[in-house]
């Protein structure tokens, strides 16, 4: 039997119909593959975009563009007067001070929280170990050393050992106040860390210094014959 | 008047419909199950930010806890992005004239926000909360992919509905530590055995909820 084939228009369509099916995949896939600087096309809003205002997002009502409105110059919210100033600025009577604040004891759960809180806001400095050879600082420190001077204006200073005989003199309080409000070169952390975090990393640190400067008289004694025998 | 005959090649006609009429419907389901899947849609976001902030430099190679930035996300349902002067704890003394941190420095001066572009949207009939995760053993990993490994932020996940119920429905193998929570590069389902996952489980005290009302609310 001869196959006989349709007119030769018939065919071509065929064929470009079943060549455009093929493209379809093949967008898919490359849409699947690479990113996409632009945001789905939404057909149907739904209630996908409402009459709201969520934190960050963006109010065309204020000159500075927030709806999140930071307060109003010259007031105090409840409660934030700083009027304990032991517990706001680490100050008694004029001094540093050498304790927790009212309402805080020094417990292992604190002395964690100080060490969790340390390595996420300090770390990246000081170091883990608290000898100023965090990541950031010795990337900071190549950038000075530069050879064509200082890359981009560069100014690093080095980030200070906590195990500084100066810095190993400070007390609670004044540690309290370095993580508050910074020192020299060193910003503050008020707005990225509360209060209560603060004042556990003040006594992590405190905790992190004796344990680089220890002395056998510092172990319990019941377990000083263990240590002396791993050390050994 | 001669009559119409059909001419022989419409014998095909027949073959050819029965075929279409077979693959189109395939096709059509293959069409919406992949292309209009937010796996495709969604996936894979990435605008260009105002400034050339890379995580995979500040979080990977640096090693920055998200939380150094992110701060609320333990403690909020929002995650919020940094404020500049975040930026500038370190960026007053480093590289301060970079060309690249202008955009830093002008938000600094004249204390307006950088119009940092939101990726991970969901629709605002949704609701989701990041202490509610973070605190209770599901990583920043699971639902923004390796962050760290990243010059510009994607979104790695489609962010469907579908794909909350499918870890709603089984948590297990995604809970962590709380101590590897931002540790991106730390795989749960592979450094944990099944016990340790059931031990996890019962340690925060996890429910798996698919009440509409978790989310809708
Ligand atoms: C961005 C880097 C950076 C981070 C993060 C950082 N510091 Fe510092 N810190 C420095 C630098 C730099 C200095 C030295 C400042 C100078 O001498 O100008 C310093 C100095 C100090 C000193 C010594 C002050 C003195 O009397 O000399 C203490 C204590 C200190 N930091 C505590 C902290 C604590 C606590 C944190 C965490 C909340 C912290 N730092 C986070 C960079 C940093
Ligand atoms: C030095 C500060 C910094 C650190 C550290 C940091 N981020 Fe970010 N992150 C930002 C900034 C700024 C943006 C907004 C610009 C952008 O999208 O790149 C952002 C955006 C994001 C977004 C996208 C937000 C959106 O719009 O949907 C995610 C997700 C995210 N970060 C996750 C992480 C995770 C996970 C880590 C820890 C591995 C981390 N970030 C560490 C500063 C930081
Ligand atoms: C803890 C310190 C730290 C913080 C916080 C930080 N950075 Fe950086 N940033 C660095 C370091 C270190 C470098 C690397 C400099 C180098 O070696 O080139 C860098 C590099 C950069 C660069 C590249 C500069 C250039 O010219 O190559 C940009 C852009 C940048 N950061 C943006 C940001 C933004 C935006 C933020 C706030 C969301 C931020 N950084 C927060 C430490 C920090
Ligand atoms: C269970 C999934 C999940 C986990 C775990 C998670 N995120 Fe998210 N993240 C989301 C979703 C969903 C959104 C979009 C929220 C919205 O549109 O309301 C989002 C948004 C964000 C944003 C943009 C700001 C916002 O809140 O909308 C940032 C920044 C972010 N996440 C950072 C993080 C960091 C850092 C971690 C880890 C500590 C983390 N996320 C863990 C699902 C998650
Ligand atoms: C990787 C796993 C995972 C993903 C993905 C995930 N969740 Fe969850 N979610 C959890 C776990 C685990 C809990 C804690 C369950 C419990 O409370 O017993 C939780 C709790 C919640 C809660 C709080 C429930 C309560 O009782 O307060 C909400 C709301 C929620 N999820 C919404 C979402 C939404 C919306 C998405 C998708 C955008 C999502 N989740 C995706 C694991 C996940
Ligand atoms: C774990 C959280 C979660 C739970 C539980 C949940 N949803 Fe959803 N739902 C979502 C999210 C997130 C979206 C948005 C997905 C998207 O479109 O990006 C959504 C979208 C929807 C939509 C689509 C709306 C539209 O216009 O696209 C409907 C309808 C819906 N949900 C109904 C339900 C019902 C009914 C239930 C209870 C059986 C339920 N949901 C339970 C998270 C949830």
């Amino acid at each position: 039997m001869i196959v006989s084939l349709p007119p030769r228009w018939m065919l071509f369509t065929g064929a470009l119909a079943a060549l455009a099916l093929a493209v379809p995949p093949f967008v898919i896939a490359r849409v699947r593959a690479t990113p996409d600087p632009n945001r789905a096309v939404h057909i149907f809003f739904d209630m996908d975009f409402q009459p709201k205002f969520r934190p960050q997002s963006v109010n065309p009502l204020f000159a500075d563009g927030r709806a999140q409105r930071p307060s109003v110059l010259g007031t105090v919210a409840r409660g934030e007067a700083g009027l304990d100033v032991h517990l706001s600025d680490g100050v008694v009577n004029g001094k540093w001070a050498d304790t927790l604040p009212a309402g805080m004891t020094m417990s292992r759960e604190l002395l964690d929280r100080g060490q969790q809180r340390y390595n996420i806001y300090c770390s990246a400095c000081h170091g883990y170990g608290g000898y100023g050879d965090g990541t950031v600082n010795k990337r900071a420190m190549e950038l000075m050393t530069n050879s064509a001077g200082p890359a981009n204006g560069t100014s690093w200073v080095q980030a200070k050992s906590l195990h500084d005989p100066l810095v190993r003199e400070h007390p609670l309080g004044m540690l309290f106040n370095i993580a508050s409000n910074g020192i020299r070169t060193m910003a503050g952390y008020s707005a990225q860390i509360d209060t209560a975090d603060r004042w556990a990393i003040a006594a992590y640190v405190q905790a992190l210094q004796l344990s680089q400067n220890a002395s056998i008289q510092d172990v319990p004694p019941e377990i000083r014959d263990n240590l002396k025998k791993e050390v050994k | 008047m001669s009559r119409f005959l059909f001419p022989r090649w419409s014998n095909l006609l027949l073959p050819t419909i029965i075929l279409a009429a077979a693959t189109i419907p395939v096709y059509a389901i293959f069409f919406v199950a992949y292309g209009l899947s937010p796996k495709t849609l969604e996936v894979g976001y990435q605008p260009e930010q105002p400034v050339p902030y890379s995580h995979a430099l500040h979080a990977g190679e640096l090693g920055l806890d998200c939380r150094y930035c992110h701060t609320s996300v333990e403690k909020a349902a929002h995650a919020s992005v940094p404020a500049t002067q975040t930026c500038m704890n370190c960026h007053t003394h480093i590289r301060p004239e970079s060309p690249k941190l202008a955009k830093i420095k002008e938000s600094y001066a004249t204390g307006l926000p950088v119009p940092w572009i939101r990726i991970h949207k969901l629709p605002e009939f949704a609701y989701f909360n990041h202490s509610a995760h973070v605190s209770r053993g599901v990583g920043c990993v699971s639902c923004h992919g390796r962050i760290d490994k990243m010059e510009v932020v994607y979104q790695n996940e489609p962010l469907s509905m579908g794909w909350c119920l499918e870890c709603h429905r089984n948590p297990d193998k995604n809970l962590r530590p709380l101590s590897e929570i931002t540790n991106l590069a730390f795989d749960a389902t592979a450094e944990l055995s099944a016990s340790e996952h059931q031990a996890l489980k019962t340690k925060f005290d996890i429910n798996p909820n698919d009440n509409c009302s978790t989310c809708h609310r």
